[in-house]
């Protein structure tokens, strides 16, 4: 593709979904007061929350331009595990659990849908180079979290993806870092899941490009009451309700490092 | 027989043997026979580590493992720990046993400092403190299990690394890892982490020779599986493919740079067919 990337001075960028679809409501809700050019959601639109469809028709509506996730190339591809990353026994038991819910709840045509979707995005904000990926832009489930990313590396990406800004999610925990010399990388968060910091509200990024590159997070209020309720209706594991309604994290905490898991309750 | 080779991928993990073979105990199942006496690997100077983690962040890496032998045993270690942590998250593999209250202050101040994590894993093989002295020497455990706690207490979060050698053992029904899970919880430990790894035919438990992997095992495999596709081991001699045959003349790709060891290695060990089958690694 040599097509020149589009240009904007004001996007939104969403992480992961995870089926949270009142969540992604009220984020493009909010998003629409905020004069952006474009709206992008970096993948993952399934796990975790309950009736995977629901998200898809939210996503043509906010004409929210996606790119792939490894939960939406497994959907889309028949395997039979969501490729998350994980390592610890634990973490995979409950990933199973939402990978076969959600491999269940997603029809044929969305799966489909996922399945056409690209791994990476460019785009202009202003003069800087955008490039999107969802895990790492050299592997989608690689995880970059804050206190796992080394500058040393951020600037490689930088260099080998020939790109001004790096935008990335997978991790569930957003995080900004800017570069000496020159280079951004945002971890946009997620929707789907609150951070792991006893808030019960998620975030997407405000990116918008002036003089400099401001970067805002945003916090998302949503009925996650609702939510927690249907995923009880769902069958869905109590530790993931917990999880929407105290905003903690239960499960997936094997693979936060040190300083992230330090942050969290358990 | 022509022996298969892995190209490496990208180099993303720096292991650094800082104390070569040198332990204070001497575990049976040791996958490289370290011991106090006469280590067949030597030290690493404390520039020469600091070289080749300059080295490392000129060619992007993502993380630094520290290993040996006991890498507490190294006179600079903590130094050695404060240089990683500038450039990149930091492991240190231990068995715990030197790991003294004030050895847990000076790493929770470093980790504090640091953007990046610094995590520790502590060695202990069986929940049951004779069993595990069997494998690891007497007051292994009671000294590791301190170690736990001094770094819990400090905000560390140690990660219990336990191998299957062990396994057979166990009272029928009841998995390593809940024993483990059950074990730190009771200690207090309210974020327990644990990492289990499974036993390699080298070093102390290295048998008659055995199973090897042939080209047509690997046609079509992919490489990424492998953790010699993405990393490399400095320790005495060079650096070498991957920490498990660490020090090994036919594993040894470069004698200094880590550039130079940007090159296929042979997968010529029997180690790498337990490699092969498990996709196993000994990053956190
Ligand atoms: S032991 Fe494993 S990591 Fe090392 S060279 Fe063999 S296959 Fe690669
Ligand atoms: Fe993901």
């Amino acid at each position: 593709m040599n097509r020149e990337p589009k240009e904007y001075r004001r996007i939104a960028v969403c992480g992961g979904i995870y089926n949270n679809y009142l969540a992604l409501e009220a984020a493009l809700e909010d998003i629409r007061r905020r004069e952006v050019e474009a709206v992008f959601c970096l993948g993952d639109m399934g796990a975790f929350g309950p009736h995977p469809d629901r998200v898809f028709p939210l996503l043509g509506e906010g004409k929210v331009l996606a790119i792939q996730g490894n939960y939406d190339q497994s959907l889309a591809t028949g395997l039979d595990n969501c490729h998350c990353g994980y390592t610890d026994p634990r973490d995979n038991y409950f990933a199973q659990l939402s990978y076969e819910y959600t491999f269940r709840k997603t029809s044929h045509e969305n799966k489909a849908w996922l399945g056409k979707l690209a791994t990476h995005r460019r785009v202009k904000l202003g003069q800087y180079r955008v490039l999107m990926c969802h895990g790492s832009p050299r592997r989608t489930n690689e995880f970059l979290w804050e206190s796992t990313s080394p500058n040393c590396l951020l600037e490689k990406f930088c260099r080998d993806f020939e790109t001004d800004i790096l935008l990335c999610t997978h991790t569930g925990i957003k995080w900004h870092r800017a570069l000496d010399g020159y280079g951004h990388i945002i971890n946009v968060g997620t929707i789907g899941r609150p951070e792991n910091d006893g808030q019960v509200h998620v975030w997407y990024t405000l990116l918008t490009a002036g003089d400099d590159l401001q970067v805002e997070f945003i916090p998302v209020r949503y009925d996650h009451e609702t939510l927690a309720r249907e995923m009880e209706k769902e069958g869905l594991p109590s530790e993931f309700i917990e999880t929407i309604r105290t905003g903690w994290w239960t499960t997936c905490l094997e693979i936060l490092p040190a300083k992230e898991r330090a942050r969290g309750k358990y | 027989m022509t022996i298969p080779t892995a190209p490496l991928l990208e180099l993303s993990t720096l292991w650094i043997q800082v104390t070569g073979t040198w332990c204070n105990l001497t575990c049976t199942h040791c996958l490289n026979s370290s011991g106090p006496h006469n280590p067949w690997l030597k030290s690493l100077d404390t520039d020469m580590v600091i070289r080749s983690i300059k080295e490392g962040a000129e060619l992007g890496i993502k993380e630094i493992y520290y290993t040996g032998g006991e890498p507490f045993l190294h006179k600079d270690m903590l130094l050695l720990t404060a240089h990683a942590l500038e450039v990149a998250p930091t492991t240190i593999l231990t068995n715990g046993t030197l790991i003294t209250e004030q050895v847990a202050d000076h790493l929770a101040a470093l980790a504090q400092n640091s953007p990046y994590s610094l995590e520790i894993r502590i060695s202990i093989d069986d929940v049951d403190p004779e069993k595990n002295d069997r494998i690891r020497g007497k007051g292994a455990f009671s000294k590791a299990i301190r170690a736990l706690q001094v770094l819990h207490s400090r905000g560390l979060l140690p990660i219990v690394t336990a191998t299957e050698i062990l396994r057979d053992e166990l009272p029928e029904g009841s998995g390593m890892y809940e024993q483990f899970r059950d074990l730190l919880l009771s200690l207090g430990i309210t974020k327990p982490r644990m990492k289990i790894m499974p036993v390699f035919s080298i070093g102390r438990m290295e048998g008659e020779g055995g199973p090897l992997l042939t080209p047509e095992m690997l046609d079509g495999f992919d490489y990424s599986l492998l953790q010699c596709s993405e990393t490399r081991v400095v320790a005495e001699g060079g650096v070498y493919a991957c920490p498990i045959l660490a020090g090994l003349p036919q594993a040894r790709l470069s004698e200094k740079s880590l550039k130079e060891a940007f090159k296929p290695c042979d997968l010529y060990h029997t180690a790498c067919v337990t490699c092969y089958e498990t996709g196993m690694t000994c990053k956190n």
